[in-house]
């Protein structure tokens, strides 16, 4: 039984291993094919004498940059190959890392290009931004683009983002869109590397329309059709602790719903002052067919109010996202590790039919017992899975870095004693961002290689 | 990335560069004689990577001493004027120049030779009104004084200008030419 | 070649004439030159009657011609003569492919077909002479150029007659077997015409060979008329001298004084919708050529 589980999971491993590198590759092939449509246009030109150095240069660096962010929107459009194969959170992560570099690249494109073309026009680039502005068509729109760019990149700097409402930030960033569709005539009409008739102008002009039709589909259609077709409503609120409440909802044919244990859905509920935000919850129970739960807990913000929340509030959903689940597993044994409402995923992966018994060792944390929560249920599955149970409660040992409780801390505990098996297991980890980024350094302490290590940390 | 596949992006990537970079490099001329480049100076800009003489230059070389204005005329590409080639060491045909990138759009010119000596420069790649790059084939474009010189001045036969007058005909060098040739 | 000039429409026209159609060749050589020159006559007087009956007509310095019938309201357009209306009919058709640069409407709304009529006297003068059986000549009427033909001798006209009966004798065309030391392969191709410098009018800006392929040249300027600089009515202050080479005199005529008028706009215009080689003085000194212009300058 374990040698067919392990092949399994190895295909499973491999497969997604193939397609991380496919969509890899696909990325620095577009980068390659811009570079390319420049040569073939006799680009090589530009770069054989140093008057045309700076007007060439700002040529490569729109090319590339515009590519890059085409592949930062595909990154946060949901796309569900990116998704089962990274992850949403993972692209999202990388779609952070592109922002500045892509930033710069079209900063320079719009600097180098002024300076350059005013050489040729023996204008100073500011005389040259002024010509291009009124002479140019589309390039007016075109600098429009630039500040929008420029102003969603501040504003998600990390310095800069903390200050801001998220929901603030969030509609600042929506202008990237803004950006991206006024920047798109300069690079048709501007310039002939896409001109009329050449092949080049037809790929562009592909690689644009996927992108906003994934954009369209994936992050509007689907979302939107979904929510209709199942019609959610709470129809339950379970009070499992004080300040955590389990909401259960029902609709319609659930049983198609796809999803698996551990992944997270974004929920949008339709009360007052609720439905303008939408929360990312991972179901705290596989869904069955029936019903779906998420178990909420109380963190100050709009999350107060879901505590209250009626029945028969309506919600609509994004999701389900995440490879937190049974499809990132890489071997056949596993280490589980949960804090506070990051117990939830790993409590409805522990349902998952495909979890082996004697395989599984479950670690909880909690600074009190009472936030150890849905710790019966838990329990009640790690004895039929017969999984190993480890619940570790109490605050941190005072300044010490550790992710454990000082009790455990003190008497000697650490991950290899806690999960002996560590090394050759896939390790589940999700909780609060700090103490999620602990856990990941103690396990690779340990020895856990990096594709071994899943972890889920609350942050949107 | 796996070891593998990143060699494999890698390569690909390298491959798909040098395409177009080959694609590129079959628009280069390479058989034009390296004669002087024409009077104008003009073509040390990007003409001279396969020694053209003369491909038009990139955008507004030709603007020499004119400053930009904010017309509908384009500081694109004024071909240069026919250089004074090596006589007898370029066979007769048509030329492909250089694809010379200018702001209003990527140009190509050809070059005619004829006799040893470019009779005309022709503009092929050209970009429409549509999307404001102007076809400059036809165009005006700025003009340094010693391309139009001629030393032929001697041989002239008749001369042109703005109308004169009987008045201004008896002060005007065609007077003199027309009393040199008089036979009665 | 020879050498002759009237007076016509307050200008001086000069004519070239070079070698007229021989025929059977049984005369003698002193037939010849007689038959030479009264074909030479024949045609400057089918010139000058060609110049003349336009000027009677279309001249709006004679009191007594059509046009200024028109002009004074006496004979009303629709009841003048048939060439007249043609005339204007021709100017209009004009205007249209300027879009309105050149225009036969004066702005105090006098009909002014001068702008045509010199051109159209050019080329009636031509046709004229061809008539008579020349096949090299040029006619320069105040600046504006027609060639015919290529000239099979320089500007010097020595030893043309000799030249031509050799030729009779070889049946050769070109009579150059005297092996004149100058007749090299670029004088023959076509008339070597000088262009005026506007701003020194005693020095050539260029030298271009009016060919049979693009025979005639014209040349408008913001000075006209004299060596006083003033800006015509209407006309923008772009340019100081256009010249045009085209394939007939009219529309080099036309697109000259278009482009004075018009400027940069219709340069481009006019340099996209015909095939002419243009060479244009800006306001500043500097100059303008479009493609084919180099190619004709001779070298």
């Amino acid at each position: 039984m374990t040698t067919i589980d392990a092949t399994r999971i190895k295909r499973q491993h491999t497969s997604r291993l193939r397609r991380g590198d496919l969509l890899s590759t696909l990325v620095y092939f577009s980068v390659a094919i811009v570079l390319a449509i420049f040569l073939a246009d006799g680009g090589a030109a530009y770069f054989t004498n140093i008057r045309d150095l700076a007007t060439g240069v700002g040529i490569v660096t729109g090319l590339i940059g515009s590519d890059l962010l085409l592949v930062m929107l595909l990154l946060a459009a949901r796309i569900p190959f990116i998704d089962r194969t990274f992850g949403h959170d993972t692209a999202l992560a990388q779609h952070r890392k592109l922002g500045k570099p892509v930033l710069y690249l079209i900063l320079a494109h719009m600097v180098l290009l002024l300076i350059g073309y005013g050489i040729s026009a023996g204008l100073n680039p500011i005389a040259e931004a002024i010509d291009m502005f009124f002479n140019m068509e589309h390039l007016w729109m075109a600098f429009i683009g630039m500040a929008l760019m420029i102003l969603v990149v501040v504003t998600s700097l990390v310095i800069v983002r903390k200050k801001l409402a998220y929901q603030f930030w969030y509609l600042v960033h929506l202008l990237s869109y803004g950006a991206v569709l006024a920047a798109l005539p300069h690079q048709f009409s501007a310039g002939m590397l896409f001109a009329d008739g050449t092949w080049a102008r037809y790929y562009w002009m592909a690689f644009y329309v996927i992108t906003l039709a994934a954009i369209t589909i994936f992050r509007v259609i689907i979302p939107v059709a979904l929510s209709l077709k199942h019609s959610l409503v709470v129809s339950e609120v379970r009070v499992e602790a004080p300040g955590v409440v389990s909401i259960t909802m029902t609709g319609r044919r659930l049983n198609e719903l796809k999803g698996k244990g551990g992944q997270f859905i974004n929920w949008r509920f339709w009360a007052p002052k609720l439905w303008w935000v939408s929360h990312p919850f991972s179901l705290s129970a596989a869904p069955d067919g029936k019903s779906l739960r998420i178990t909420v807990r109380d963190l100050g913000d709009t999350s107060h109010r879901l505590l209250t929340i009626p029945t028969g509030t309506k919600v609509s959903f994004e999701g389900p996202y995440g490879i937190f689940s049974e499809s990132a597993r890489t071997t056949t044994k596993a280490v589980f590790i949960g804090a506070g409402v990051g117990i939830t995923p790993i409590r409805a992966m522990l349902e998952d039919p495909k979890l082996k018994a004697n395989d599984a060792t479950v670690i909880l944390r909690g600074t009190t017992e009472q936030e150890v929560f849905l710790w019966q249920e838990t329990y009640d599955l790690c004895v039929a899975k017969h999984a190993s149970l480890r619940v570790l409660v109490g605050k941190r040992p005072p300044g010490v870095a550790t992710w454990l409780s000082a009790e455990a801390y003190s008497s000697g505990e650490r991950l290899s004693t806690l999960a002996p098996d560590i090394k050759h297991s896939d390790v589940f980890i999700c909780g609060p961002m700090q103490w999620t980024d602990l856990v990941v350094r103690d396990a690779k302490r340990a020895g856990v290689p990096d594709r071994q290590i899943h972890a889920e940390r609350f942050e949107f | 990335m796996r070891a593998r596949s990143a060699f494999f992006a890698g390569a690909g990537s390298v491959a798909i560069i040098a395409i177009g970079w080959q694609a590129g490099v079959g628009t280069l001329v390479s058989s034009l004689p390296t004669s002087a480049p024409a009077a104008s100076g003009t073509t040390a800009s990007a003409g001279t990577a396969a020694g053209t003489t003369t491909a038009g230059n990139s955008a507004g070389a030709g603007t020499t001493g004119t400053t930009s204005n904010t017309s509908t005329s384009p500081s694109a590409a004024a071909p240069a004027a026919p250089a004074a080639p090596a006589t007898g060491t370029v066979a007769d045909g048509t030329y492909n120049g250089q694809t010379i990138n200018t702001r209003f759009g990527t140009v190509q010119v050809n070059a005619v030779i004829s006799g040893g000596v470019i009779t005309d420069v022709v503009a092929v790649k050209l970009t429409d009104q549509g999307r404001q790059s102007v076809n400059i084939s036809n165009q005006a474009a700025p003009m340094i004084r010693q391309e139009v010189l001629s030393a032929q001045s001697a041989k002239v036969s008749n001369i042109g200008g703005a109308t004169y007058t009987t008045q201004g005909y008896l002060m005007s060098l065609q007077s003199a030419l027309d009393a040199a040739g008089f036979t009665g | 070649m020879s050498v002759h000039s009237f007076e016509s429409m307050g200008t001086v026209v000069s004519v070239r004439l070079g070698t007229a159609e021989v025929n059977s060749g049984s005369e003698t050589h002193s037939e010849e030159s007689a038959l030479t020159a009264s074909r030479e006559v024949v045609a400057l007087a089918a010139a000058r009657q060609a110049f003349d009956a336009l000027n009677e007509r279309f001249s709006l310095y004679r009191e007594s011609s059509e046009i200024s019938q028109i002009a004074r309201g006496e004979l009303l357009l629709s009841d003048s003569s048939e060439r007249m209306r043609d005339a204007y009919a021709q100017a209009l058709l004009w205007r249209e492919a300027t879009n309105g640069a050149f225009t036969p409407h004066r702005p105090d709304g006098v009909l002014d077909l001068s702008g045509t009529i010199k051109a159209v006297a050019i080329a009636d003068a031509a046709a004229a002479i061809h008539a008579c059986g020349f096949t090299a000549f040029s006619i320069n009427a105040g600046g504006d150029i027609l060639t015919h033909g290529i000239p099979n001798d320089l500007a010097t006209g020595a030893g043309d007659s000799e030249a031509d009966a050799n030729a009779d004798a070889d049946g050769d065309a070109n009579g150059d077997a005297d092996g004149d030391a100058d007749a090299d392969a670029e004088n023959v191709r076509g008339w070597v015409t000088g262009i005026v410098d506007p701003q020194n009018r005693t020095e050539l800006l260029s030298v271009v060979t009016l060919t049979p392929e693009l025979p005639a040249m014209a040349t408008s300027g913001s000075a006209e008329r004299g060596d006083h600089i003033w800006a015509r009515p209407g006309a923008t202050n772009d340019f100081l001298q256009a010249t045009v080479i085209a394939a007939d005199i009219i529309t080099a005529d036309v697109c000259a004084t278009a482009i004075i008028a018009g400027g940069q706009e219709t340069l481009n215009h006019l340099t996209e919708q015909f095939e002419i080689a243009v060479l244009v003085v800006t306001a500043s000194g500097e100059l303008l050529a479009n493609p084919r212009f180099p190619a004709l300058v001779a070298r």
